[in-house]
């Protein structure tokens, strides 16, 4: 694997007593779209501003191409920012806005402006380049507001909840926009959410943040199915979470008994030791539902206590002996032939291969 | 589909007070003036008359317009210093400064105003004169003594009395409403610090600039204190004029004549101004 193109080493960023990113290690590599997750006050906004410029870390070091990027002011940097609020100017036409960051390289008035139609073109709102910014929709807004970053030709693109503005819909589209052009353009993406679904859908690779730490590094997929801990599980959600005690382990399974019975689990590296306090994860929509007991390794009871329904997915609400809470997560037309009263008992099961072991703590 | 427009009596009633007010103490005395404007004096008496020889007598004088470059002059030149001198201080307080102290800065900035605008003039002298504080300092690293009162530089502290502290007050509040991200957003695309003031600052401020320097110029046009007090009335200004020309063989409709030709300028300027500070950027609809 060649260099990662950016690299954060110890990083810390103090803002007097509060500590917004701690002791952050991270490698950003050249052409991935990563997404930077968490819920607001994580230090993911600070961790992008720090590569924008717009902060200077209290301590460790930020390279971005092996050189030494802690004290560059963001002017002097190629590492454009596509802003929550979009920031666009609204003294300026959509076509002025996104020709300001050429203008400010000293790029020649005519280049200037076909370079800036170029991108406008590509974004499909040309029609619009001169018309003043505010008089624009919202996902036209957007499309100025990535123009305006792009047509820098970074190597980088840095994104602060872009999408949070706009309505579902156009969320939705907007994510197809970025992962296409993100491949197109073959440079990387670091894009800054709250939303689960627009990390998964989009990124490559996920950061979970948590309090200023790194809570998981990994693939949608493998924070998903595999979340490293209890934080990471619960904030991914959709999933059940239980706890007990180490039994017996080795590589074919860990046995852990818990207040809901015997279940159980993958082994994970390095094994837990037997009589130890776990807990882990089986993910909401990989337990099966049953009214009579399935006689399986991992089965639980439990009693129904509501249904959300949202289309053609259903989310079960489910709580066992001492009151442990249970979701199970199923197709609506696989419910068929159930009786969805609260207060009906079930029982649930899942494949030992499905229960993943989370880090202690 | 409007509905039919109806006498709204409770509207009416509610602003009947202000109009009755602006008609009896504004519109009338304004129509007053005009109608004197053609009146004539004979033996040092006003006499009702349909005469333009006032207006003849004045707009043909070379004093008169002397005198009225030099007030359109040194108003707009007194403004522009205004402006200039206070927006360092505001751009401080607006960026810089915490919400807090900011607070105490414009109520500070208010306090001038509790005394009375002749007071603070007076005490000028005291630091200008030419045994005063400031060439007493000066003279102790051999400088001066300057004469600056009764001269044009007199006049302009004068105006600055007046108007420097409305100055970075209404800069202040414009720029504190600035959403900050902008300038950001600017810095991120290559705009070096001190660029983003012209590039983005001054763009986003200029109906309040605008109606800050409006305000500036229209409290030193029509000053009479300053350029008389300070200034000395070495060269009249407009109000030193009408004074002179009523106490000049009572020639109130003479007085008149500069007035209105007072009143034209402001609402000119006045009217630009406001046009200029809420013109639509181009492209909007």
């Amino acid at each position: 694997m060649t260099n990662p193109l950016v690299t954060f080493r110890n990083v810390e960023k103090r803002f007097g007593d509060f500590v917004a990113v701690r002791d952050m290690t991270l490698d950003i590599h050249e052409g991935e779209f990563l997404a930077i997750m968490g819920s607001s006050g994580c230090g993911k906004t600070t961790t992008l501003r720090m590569l924008a410029g717009l902060e200077s870390p209290t301590a460790g070091e930020i390279r971005i191409g092996g050189r030494l990027m802690n004290d560059v002011r963001p002017h002097e940097r190629d590492t454009p920012l596509v802003w929550q609020s979009l920031a666009l100017f609204p003294f300026l036409s959509a076509r002025e806005n996104v020709e300001f960051g050429l203008k400010m390289r000293g790029v020649a008035a005519a280049e200037r402006k076909h370079r800036a139609l170029d991108w406008l073109d590509r974004m499909q709102i040309a029609e619009f380049a001169e018309r003043n910014v505010a008089t624009l929709s919202g996902g036209q807004k957007q499309r100025v507001a990535l123009a305006r970053s792009l047509v820098m030709e970074p190597q980088m693109l840095l994104l602060d909840e872009p999408l949070s503005a706009l309505d579902a819909n156009l969320v939705i589209r907007m994510q197809g926009v970025l992962t296409r052009l993100q491949k197109e353009l073959g440079i990387t993406f670091v894009y800054v959410t709250h939303s689960q679904s627009e990390a998964f859908a989009m990124a490559d690779r996920v950061v979970i943040m948590s309090q200023g730490d790194i809570a998981q590094t990994g693939a949608p997929r493998d924070i998903y199915r595999a979340p490293a801990n209890r934080f990471v599980a619960e904030f991914v959600g959709r999933n059940n979470i239980l706890t007990g005690t180490v039994t017996t382990t080795n590589t074919g399974g860990t046995e852990i008994a818990t207040p809901q019975g015997n279940f159980t689990a993958q082994t994970p590296t390095p094994p837990p030791q037997t009589g130890q306090q776990v807990s882990f994860t089986v993910s909401a929509d990989l337990v099966s539902l049953s009214g009579d007991a399935p006689g399986t390794v991992n089965q639980a009871r439990a009693t129904l206590i509501s249904e959300e329904f949202i289309g053609s997915v259903v989310t079960l609400f489910l709580e066992g002996p001492e009151g442990q809470e249970y979701k199970v997560q199923m197709q609506e037309r696989a419910l068929t032939g159930f009786d969805l009263t609260p207060g009906t008992d079930f029982w649930l099961s899942w494949e030992p291969g499905n229960a993943n072991i989370l880090e202690a703590g | 589909m409007s509905a039919p427009r109806r006498l709204n009596l409770y509207a009416l009633t509610w602003r009947l007070p202000i109009i009755l007010w602006q008609l009896m103490f504004f519109v009338g005395p304004v129509l007053f003036m005009v109608a004197i404007s053609f009146f004539v004096v004979r033996n040092y008496r006003m006499t009702e008359a349909f005469e333009f020889v006032n207006w003849e007598k004045m707009l043909t004088r070379g004093y008169f317009w002397d005198s009225y470059w030099y007030t359109l002059f040194i108003a707009s030149l007194s403004a522009s210093v205004a402006m200039l001198v206070a927006f360092p201080a505001a751009w401080a307080l607006a960026f810089r400064a915490s919400d807090n102290l900011r607070r105490w800065a414009v109520f500070l900035l208010v306090i001038p105003f509790f005394t009375s605008y002749l007071v603070r003039t007076f005490s000028w002298y005291v630091i200008l004169a030419e045994s005063g504080v400031l060439n007493a300092m000066l003279g102790y690293i051999g400088l001066g003594p300057f004469k600056m009162l009764n001269t044009h530089f007199g006049t302009v502290v004068g105006y600055l009395t007046l108007t420097l502290p409305l100055a970075v007050i209404l800069q202040t509040v414009t720029m504190a409403n600035i959403d900050k991200t902008l300038i950001e957003a600017a810095r991120n695309l290559g705009c070096k610090p001190l660029a983003t003031i012209w590039r983005v600052v001054l763009p986003l401020s200029r109906t309040g600039f605008i109606v800050a320097a409006l305000f500036c110029f229209i409290l030193a046009f029509g000053d009479f204190v300053a350029p008389f007090y300070l200034g000395g009335s070495q060269e009249p200004t407009l109000p030193i004029l009408i004074l002179d020309t009523t106490k000049s063989g009572q020639q109130w409709p003479r007085a008149a004549v500069v007035a209105i030709m007072m009143m034209l300028t402001l609402f000119t300027v006045a009217f630009t101004a406001i046009a200029l500070a809420y013109r639509k950027p181009a492209g909007s609809r």
